[in-house]
């Protein structure tokens, strides 16, 4: 509803005050048949009917045309950004009719050639790139109503035209949904790849549909084990370009990086508390591998865990007030909890007998991998044990689950088409989609602030 | 200093030897390919201003001696690093033929206090790489106890996790799996 209203005065802002309070006056009264409900997606519900949507190539005027195709490439970020959120389908280009839009400028849709095809949004944009700067001009149409629900303008740079289309995208999610959109997000991985003489692992960051890869390590060794900082400015990583598993900060915006914990074994596994201001990880001390939580300098603060077994895999509740760890205390690695306030533990996984990898999302919820029948996959479970769900069933190993910041999404990495790859799905498991297709095995994904 | 000396000794040698040469170089054909043989040279032709046929095959009996044992220890370190000890899935106990693997090591390095070993510990990729880092470093740690047990210095032992990421065998199934879990032992000086 208030997206639908915001929308309208958007398209209207230029107008006079009057001229708008007239327009508010007939939309309101006048046109009784402008409930949004029909495409005002509920995130909330349990089953979302996904929307059939029509992205046809960004149009343009000689003028302003870029290289050829340059209007199909954009179409086609922004209708796989819109399939990944789960709530659309987007309509093969195949299947369009020549000449449906006749000309988006007028408004001048075929709108029954879209409804012929089963179109229920569409959305026609046109593009005008001059010198560096790309202008697109964005018009959804409500396929059903004959109807265009959505104007907007947007400006950036050619050689990001990506960013561009994936703003496009965050403002159709937002629209449609109420929520922001994931799509100015990136990931943070770890590419395997294989050298002359070794495989090495070094760490990427990408978009969330796994375009503009970018390496930020280049050791040869073995860097692994990502973690973006809740602010998005920094990164925590692994190396062994010191000699053994160490810790290390880098800064996103300097390139600066520091090593930060170098102690004797292990110091392994860790992740920012909410506020970003401490670090909890897995030290052993050569010994015994156990919780602590550091500052960003790498002093010690505290010692968590006490115990002769493994304790690994440190990870905060949203609040800051639990963590959840793997132990294999009970003989084999379960999930614990602990409460940060009084120091009490308690074991959160009973069925199967290796669960591994907790992460506690925005909504509560705590997602793991755990094997079962000797494959491993993600199943999620509320904090106090309740509503167990498996999500990857069948299909290779499913590994290294990570929430979106909104808790809506996990990226996850996967071999069930051969090599380990970057998934992404929905937080009821839907929508499993393949995002990585670069040279060499992506794993371990880590998900930035939107 | 040092350099500069020891450059005039070998011109002095050189000059020497190539006099020698000219005079008896019958008895200078062996062993120049060797690469060894090269760096003795100065020490053999010095004292071939005395040349005698006894002392020279005396010399270079000894030399070849000296190789083998070398070649030999290469053998034995070889030997010493070329036997792994596995372990079971999710497990860091020794297993019996482990601890006879970890006895022969032992008392070899009882004989050659000279070397100090370093165990790395490693995990089928099955599991968390951080699990498997704290499971990989159980491993090298089981390892190292049970040497220290047997008398080695602790001084002697260092030990690494590499988890999941550094497998013998890159192929997934029982048989990699089993060949990956295992403790890796490498030595040096």
């Amino acid at each position: 509803m208030k997206s639908r209203f915001v929308s309208t005065l958007k398209s209207c802002n230029k107008a006079k005050p009057a001229f708008l309070i007239l327009m508010l006056w007939a939309a309101v009264v006048l046109v009784p048949n402008l409930a949004p409900a029909r495409i005002f997606i509920d995130i909330n519900a349990p089953a979302v009917q996904k929307l059939q949507i029509a992205v046809p190539a960004f149009s343009t005027r000689a003028s302003g045309a870029a290289e050829p195709g340059f209007g199909g490439k954009l179409a086609d970020i922004v209708a796989n950004d819109l399939e990944i959120s789960g709530y659309f389908v987007s309509i093969e280009e195949d299947a369009f009719l020549p000449g449906a839009v006749k000309d988006v400028a007028r408004d001048a849709i075929r709108f029954k050639d879209w409804s012929l095809i089963g179109a229920e949004l569409l959305l026609a944009c046109t593009y005008n790139a001059i010198g560096q700067s790309l202008e697109l001009e964005v018009r959804l149409y409500d396929v059903f109503r004959a109807r265009r629900v959505y104007t907007k303008r947007l400006l950036g740079k050619r050689n990001d035209h990506r960013t561009l289309a994936h703003r496009l995208s965050n403002e159709i999610i937002y629209l449609l949904t109420g929520q922001k959109g994931m799509f100015l997000s990136r990931l943070a991985y770890v590419n395997r790849l294989q050298g002359k003489e070794n495989v090495y692992k070094e760490i990427f960051t990408c978009d969330v549909d796994g375009h503009n890869a970018e390496q930020l390590t280049f050791d040869k060794g073995l860097s692994i084990l990502p973690r973006w900082s809740p602010d998005g400015k920094k990164l925590l990583y692994v190396s062994y370009k010191d000699g053994g598993p160490m810790l290390y900060l880098k800064e996103l915006g300097t390139g600066v990086d520091r090593r930060i914990s170098a102690r004797k074994g292990l110091n392994i596994g860790a992740n920012w508390a909410p506020d970003g201001r401490q670090i909890a990880l897995t030290l052993s001390h050569g010994d015994n591998p156990d919780i602590y939580t550091i500052d960003l300098k790498g002093n010690i603060l505290d010692r968590l865990t006490r115990h002769w077994g493994i304790d690994v895999s440190p990870v905060y509740s949203p609040d800051g007030r639990k963590m959840a760890f793997v132990s294999n205390r009970s003989g084999s690695p379960q999930i614990y909890i602990r409460d940060l306030q009084n120091g009490e533990e308690r074991r959160l996984t009973f069925e199967g007998k290796y669960n591994t990898s907790p992460t506690w999302s925005s909504l509560n919820r705590i997602a793991f991998s755990g094997m079962d029948g000797g494959r491993f996959d993600i199943y999620t479970i509320n904090a106090d044990g309740t509503g167990l769900q498996n999500l990857t069933q069948g299909g290779g190993n499913n590994e290294d689950p990570c929430w979106s910041p909104d808790g809506r999404y996990l990226a996850f990495s996967s071999n069930r088409e051969g090599g380990y790859h970057l998934y992404l799905m929905t937080a009821g498991g839907r929508n499993q989609t393949r995002i990585s297709f670069q040279e060499g095995e992506q794993t371990s994904p880590s998900w930035s602030h939107y | 200093m040092k350099k500069k000396a020891l450059f005039v000794w070998m011109v002095l040698v050189i000059a020497c030897s190539s006099l020698l040469l000219m005079t008896s170089c019958a008895k200078k054909q062996i062993g120049a390919g060797e690469a060894e043989g090269m760096q003795e040279q100065p020490a053999v032709t010095e004292e071939a201003e005395v040349p005698s046929d006894e002392g020279y095959a005396e010399r270079e009996k000894q030399r070849q001696a000296e190789l083998e044992a070398l070649r030999q220890k290469q053998l034995e370190i070889d030997a010493f690093e070329s036997v792994n000890i596995y372990f079971d899935f999710d497990k860091s106990e020794l297993k019996p033929e482990s601890q006879i693997a970890l006895k022969n090591k032992a008392a070899w390095l009882e004989n050659n206090p000279e070397y100090s070993v370093r165990i790395e510990g490693h995990c089928d990729e099955r599991g968390t790489n951080e699990y498997n880092l704290a499971l990989g470093e159980r491993r090298a740690n089981a390892a190292a106890n049970f040497l220290m047990s047997l008398g080695i210095s602790g001084d002697r032992i260092r030990t690494i996790s590499y988890g999941e990421e550094r497998p013998a065998d890159p192929r997934h199934n029982e048989t990699a799996w089993a060949r990956n879990r295992r403790d890796e032992f490498k030595l040096f000086k």
